[in-house]
């Protein structure tokens, strides 16, 4: 009988232990948005250019126009056929679902805003998920008289040769510098000298 | 009957207890690959990505610059042959496929100084800035126009001109300074510089004293 007892008190004791597990099971939330890339995978995909597309090839592949400006610049105007997924809220089951549906039918997702960089945060962030083909439009999209004007931009336009200005502003200082000292050193322009006429000693004349 | 049939799974409970203990261990194996994924949450950093907080412009870090911060480092990620033809003074060079090196984790990881991260424009800042963030570096900030508005505004800082309201000017004032700081000579400020030339003498105007003449005494009448 005490052999018993202790058995029960065992298996009350697994019993309750397997319990507190499936809670724990039950309550472990997955987490909605996981990356399916790490860091330096999604930095190599960083250093090609591939992502950037140009307005120009626009209409030779199939892409789905995404424009993660605010809502309110979308009803201003938009590119033709561009759906609108605010940056800030591109993390929503909604949206996903959304984008995932487009990928799916083959489409090739191209996210644009106000200018590339407005772009690049929604553009990583679906990168790091691995959530299929997206790409940057590579341009600056602005109002002009409420109209939605889009120019090309180029992305990391190298910048102007800095050293190059430096030294010529020198070398011009310096030029102006010598210009002003020889101004100073030049010798007074010579005096003009007003020839005096002298007059002649007229010999007196006689009077009359 | 009931009563004998329990007594017999009695007999064998400990094993059946140990095999449902050993599945749940079992489980418990497959739940870190939820959480393999390094870094912070999606969700915060695409909160961290979107807010402006992290740029400084250019005319703050000339400031710094100038004032002679000791917290202040600059990185730039550029490929080094456009480090080596011009980069902000004290900058050092992390091409952006470096920047995850291990090498390099000591300058980006760390407490002691602000980092400041510049490009041509802010593109590719903003990449290594997204990466580290991810990896939970802290103290990173980006050069808001990169390369390109240092030297619109520090290196060649566009003269207002007079309608401009007063604070433009004050900070054309500040530029132009600056930018004389790194090396930019103006050819107005230099004519100032030289002493200036030495009041010369200025000659006496003697006026001449016109001698009268004597006159031969011309026959009257």
């Amino acid at each position: 009988m005490k052999e018993l007892e202790k058995t029960k008190r065992i298996s009350i004791a697994a019993v309750l232990s397997i319990l507190l597990i499936l809670i724990a099971l039950l309550n472990y939330k997955k987490p909605s948005f996981l990356y399916a890339q790490n860091t330096s995978t999604t930095l190599m995909k960083m250093d090609t250019t591939d992502y950037l597309v140009s307005p120009q090839g626009l209409e030779t592949e199939s892409y789905v126009l995404v424009d993660v400006r605010n809502p309110f610049d979308y009803e201003k105007g938009h590119l033709p056929e561009a759906i609108n997924i605010y940056a800030p809220e591109l993390l929503s089951k909604d949206h996903t679902a959304q984008l995932n549906e487009y990928l799916q039918e083959g489409k090739i997702i191209l996210l644009y805003g106000r200018d590339p960089h407005e772009t690049l945060p929604a553009f990583m962030m679906l990168c790091q998920l691995d959530m299929g083909p997206v790409k940057i439009l590579e341009s600056e999209n602005y109002f002009e008289k409420d109209k939605l004007i889009t120019t090309y931009s180029e992305v990391e336009k190298p910048s102007p040769d800095i050293t190059g200005f430096i030294e010529t502003s020198v070398k011009k200082a310096n030029e102006s510098k010598k210009q002003a000292a020889k101004r100073t050193v030049a010798p007074p322009p010579p005096k003009k000298v007003a020839p005096v006429k002298k007059k002649k000693k007229k010999m007196p004349e006689g009077g009359c | 009957m009931y009563n004998r049939k329990l007594a017999k799974l009695l007999t064998h409970s400990y094993q059946i207890l140990a095999v449902i203990l050993i599945l749940l261990a079992g489980g418990l194996l497959l739940l870190p690959s939820y959480e393999k994924h390094e870094g912070i949450e999606p969700e915060s950093l695409l909160a961290n990505a979107i807010s402006p907080e992290r740029y400084i412009s250019s005319d703050e870090l000339a400031h710094k610059i100038i004032s002679g911060d000791p917290s202040i480092l600059v990185i730039d990620v550029r490929d080094s042959e456009r480090f080596e033809s011009y980069s902000i003074p004290g900058a050092i060079n992390i091409p952006l496929e470096d920047i995850l090196d291990e090498e390099n984790e000591e300058y980006l990881d760390q407490a002691a100084y602000e980092i400041v991260l510049c490009s041509d424009d802010n593109f590719y800042a903003d990449q290594a800035w997204i990466l580290c963030n991810r990896l939970g570096y802290k103290n990173l900030r980006v050069l808001q126009g990169g390369m390109q508005d240092w030297f619109n505004s520090v290196i060649n800082p566009p003269q207002p001109d007079e309608k401009m309201p007063n604070s433009e000017h004050e900070l054309y004032s500040f530029r132009k300074s600056a930018s004389m700081f790194f090396g930019v000579a103006y050819e107005d400020e230099v004519k100032a510089t030289p002493p200036a030339p030495k009041p010369s003498p200025k000659p006496k105007t003697v006026a001449p004293v016109k001698k009268k003449k004597k006159k031969m005494p011309e026959g009257g009448c």
